[in-house]
């Protein structure tokens, strides 16, 4: 058996909200396509944090199922996602995201 | 209370380590600074009985996927972005919309009826909590279907991944 947790549940909250912040911001201001990648992995662990901590909760397992899938996810995105920039290094040579904008019109 | 301090000292320096991900100007200190977020979460994790996930975290996020980064950062040897934000008016609304979205969620997270409201702990955990059986036995009864999908999404993100790194395709 477990003991109560020490650290409430909003103080994960609190720190899953903080992180998933600067995630957002980098993915905002900054111009390089690989830190805007690490920056969206920093938003999907604060996501992961948060599951966790209602898993503890609510005591159910549920939660860290959900984390598996997640990391299953983040894997797949980065291989594609990397592809992907590698695709676009090797033909324009920049990984600014500021550099591609065949899209904009 | 070595809860409580030991959730402050990886909370403080998942916070410097990640807030040294965004502003930092070389791509590779980025990456090893991500890897710290990574392994602090990971002892967050093992404070919150989630000692699998905390492995996980470790082998799978901080060993494979950071590799992948590395590998690509040092492949490519992009230089540093010579200005490190976005320039202009994106910067601007960048910060504004990122602290529209931080006061949005810290709204939720105190609002009374959100977390407050939410049950109290449950004190007598199964003692297999976390453990890699109780997870698997989850994982395999009730999410035996997803878990099967997710294996085709890798199916399929590998077979992406190799097609998109082929040369003379874009």
């Amino acid at each position: 058996m477990l003991g109560a947790p020490a650290v409430p549940l909003l103080w994960y909250q609190m720190l899953a909200a903080i992180l998933f912040t600067i995630g957002v911001v980098g993915v905002l201001v900054r111009r390089s396509a690989l830190v805007i990648f690490m920056s969206i992995e920093l938003m999907l662990n604060a996501v992961n944090l948060s599951f966790v901590a209602f898993s503890r909760q609510y005591g159910s397992m549920d939660g860290h199922v959900f984390v598996f899938f997640v990391m299953a996810v983040a894997a797949a995105e980065v291989a594609i996602g990397l592809a992907i920039i590698v695709a676009i290094f090797r033909n324009r040579e920049t990984a600014s995201v500021d550099d591609v904008h065949l899209l904009k019109g | 209370m070595l809860e409580a301090l030991l959730f402050a000292m990886f909370a403080g320096t998942a916070i410097g380590c990640a807030l040294g991900v965004v502003f930092h100007r070389n791509p590779v200190h980025c990456a090893l600074l991500l890897v710290g977020v990574l392994l602090n979460l990971a002892g967050i994790f093992i404070l919150l009985h989630a000692q699998f996930v905390a492995a996980l975290q470790v082998i799978v996020y901080a060993g494979a996927i950071m590799v992948l980064f590395l590998f690509v950062v040092m492949l490519l040897n992009v230089k540093g972005e010579t200005p490190l934000l976005t320039p202009g008016a994106a910067k601007f609304f960048g910060f504004l919309f990122a602290l529209i979205v931080f006061v949005e969620m810290l709204w939720t997270v105190l609002q009374p009826g959100g977390d407050a409201g939410a049950p109290a702990a449950q004190a007598p955990l199964p003692a297999e909590f976390g453990s890699p059986a109780a997870l698997g036995r989850v994982l395999y009864t009730v999410w035996l279907y997803p878990f099967e999908i997710t294996s085709i999404l890798l199916l399929v993100a590998v077979v992406g991944a190799v097609v998109l790194a082929k040369r003379k395709f874009i």
